[in-house]
């Protein structure tokens, strides 16, 4: 597994971001199709109305245009032209002269923009011929006032500036719950591979989910992971089963001669480094060839196993006991602050020996150890000399004691 | 019952508007005669074309009592929609058995006058007085000479009992125009 770099985009910030483009692209779309038909709707019905006001306005005007009074000219046109829906108003002759004007007269950016508005939504004004006696005597021209469909623009703006915050808002929660939804449950799933396989955590599970596929995904994840754990478990046994027997006797259960020389050399290790002192002790049974010769291979074992069993549990417990091949047995006395203690471990040794052994097929047979004894640092720096003093010393006390006619007793 | 309201029709009041606008600069004064004809000839001519007779009348006569200042107001050829006017000068008595559609009195007495509109109150006789700018002869409508041109007042009570039908945008109008 490769960690993803930190500046690629998270899940999370790419959902987010997909989220808020394809709401900021509907909103934008909505709005903008709803105040344009809005617009053009609104227009159409100011349209009419300027139309209807310019019908009136004729029909006020006229008597007073028949009378030549322009002043009651203006005021017609005040009284049914002067609402807000209207920019100026102006009465005109059959010759084009101006007879009468109604303007609304507004100054600053508002009427910059409205007067801007204007051009656009009303390029001409709404006209209507002033008849009297069927003949024509003027015309009345109306132009729209944009003030109405700018504030329905602004308000239009204003609410979709509105949704848009709350759009964003939204967008936020929903990104949070889909991150706890699909992105947490993604998350732990690295976390767990991660761990599996940097700290063989195979004990670990993912939790339930609330989403199916993720659910599904989990169980069986979890499961593959029990597998894993299974498979992993019995590896491990095997590996320790196998590195066991690399290093034990197998008749006996005794470390073998490899684990012997590894237990010395730290032994000896240890004892540089502490000042202490230890003990090697050398065992060989004195007749253990008769038995084999006389009994058989079975009787040889079980003669071994009865004497491994004896020295194991005649030492202590920091003590090692091994058996190096043959009928030749070792023992390690550690951390020996006292040498009686050697004495001591030789005379249960002894008295352990002491009990006759039963055979199979052979009557009862008591087996004598020779043992010699080797003490670090007095008899040696390094494991062969130890080894080869304590050898010495077995061979000597094998020879003691033939020499001082104690002979085994061999029964036939 | 004499409840005549004054309303004034000023002509031209504005200066500035009438001099963008020769059309409507017939503002002048009482002082030029025959240029009052002209304002009175279409104050006249205006008040007929906004007046409905219960039968069409063509052509319209007017006739005239008395004396009259702007002669020249009787002086109309024809009115917008075609129809003619015909002009005849009519002794106080005669007014109410000479056919006439409108009446138009000049300088007479008040009491006479007062006389003349009631002989044809309600026949369908349009009446205007030149000479009675206080409007207590019971003529419909009086004409009001001013410093700034020539006007003129509605007695809506005459108005009612006249038989006319008179354009209501006329009463509107110079009701609006009351200064």
């Amino acid at each position: 597994m490769t960690r993803t770099p930190p500046a690629l985009p998270t899940l999370r910030q790419r959902l987010s971001q997909v989220h808020l483009r394809l709401i900021l692209f509907a909103l934008t779309l909505a709005s903008a199709s709803l105040l344009v038909s809005g617009t053009m709707v609104i227009r159409n019905y100011a349209q009419r109305n300027l139309e209807l006001i310019a019908s009136t306005a004729s029909y006020t005007v006229e008597p007073a245009i028949v009378f030549g009074d322009s002043a009651g000219v203006r005021e017609g046109l005040i009284s049914v032209a002067a609402v807000p829906s209207v920019n100026r108003v102006e009465v005109r002759g059959t010759d084009g002269k101006l007879i009468a004007e109604w303007d609304r007269g507004r100054e600053g950016l508002q009427s910059w923009i409205e007067n801007s508005a204007n051009r656009v939504l009303w390029p001409q004004p709404s006209r209507r011929i002033i008849k009297h006696s069927g003949a024509a005597i003027g015309e009345v021209r109306v132009y729209g006032n944009s003030q109405g469909i700018l504030r329905y623009a602004m308000a239009g703006a204003i609410i979709a500036l509105a949704c848009l915050g709350l759009t964003m808002i939204a967008t936020r929660i929903l990104a949070r719950r889909l991150q706890r939804d699909v992105i947490e449950p993604l998350h732990q799933l690295v976390q767990v591979a991660h761990s599996v396989r940097a700290e063989r955590a195979f004990h670990r599970r993912l939790p339930p989910s609330s989403i199916a596929e993720i659910d599904l995904f989990s169980r069986d994840f979890n499961a593959l992971l029990a597998e894993l754990e299974g498979w992993h478990h019995s590896l491990s046994t095997e590996n320790e089963e196998l590195a066991r027997r690399a290093t034990h006797d197998p008749l006996t259960g005794l470390g073998n001669r490899i684990l012997f020389e590894q237990s010395l050399n730290e032994a000896i290790a240890e004892s540089v480094h502490t000042r202490a002192s230890f003990a090697v002790l050398f065992l060989d049974a004195d007749n253990f060839k008769l038995i084999n010769d006389s009994h058989g291979h079975d009787a040889g074992d079980a003669a071994l196993v009865a004497v491994a069993e004896r020295l194991r549990s005649a030492i202590r417990h920091g003590d090692q006991a091994f058996r190096l091949g043959g009928d030749e047995f070792v023992i390690l006395l550690p951390a020996l602050h006292n040498l009686d203690h050697v004495d001591g471990v030789k005379a249960r040794i002894e008295a352990a020996m002491d009990r006759p052994l039963q055979l199979p097929g052979a009557a009862e047979q008591r087996i004598r150890l020779s043992i010699g004894v080797a003490t670090y640092p007095d008899d040696g720096l390094s494991p062969q000399d130890l080894l080869r003093r304590a050898d010495s010393a077995m061979y000597d006390d094998k020879n003691n004691r033939r020499g001082g006619g104690v002979e085994d007793k061999i029964d036939a | 019952m004499h409840r005549s309201i004054r309303l004034a029709l000023a002509l031209a009041v504005c200066p500035s508007l009438a001099a963008a606008n020769p059309v409507t600069s017939l503002g002048l004064t009482q002082a030029s005669d025959s240029a009052g004809n002209v304002t009175a000839g279409r104050l006249v001519r205006s008040l007929i074309e906004y007046t409905r007779w219960p039968v069409r009348a063509d052509p319209v006569t007017i006739c005239l009592v008395g004396p009259a200042t702007w002669n020249g107001a009787l002086d109309v050829a024809a009115l917008g929609d075609g129809r003619r006017v015909s002009r005849k000068i009519v002794g106080a008595a005669q007014a109410a058995s000479s056919g006439c559609n409108v009446v138009y009195t000049g300088r007479i007495e008040p009491r006479a006058a007062q006389q003349i509109f009631a002989s044809v109150r309600g026949k369908g006789v349009l009446t205007i007085a030149e000479n009675d700018p206080q409007c207590r002869s019971q003529a419909m409508f009086c004409l009001l000479p001013g410093r700034q041109g020539l006007s003129f007042a509605v007695n809506i009570d005459a108005v009612s009992r006249s038989g006319l039908r008179i354009d209501p945008r006329v009463l509107r109008m110079a009701s609006g125009s009351m200064r």
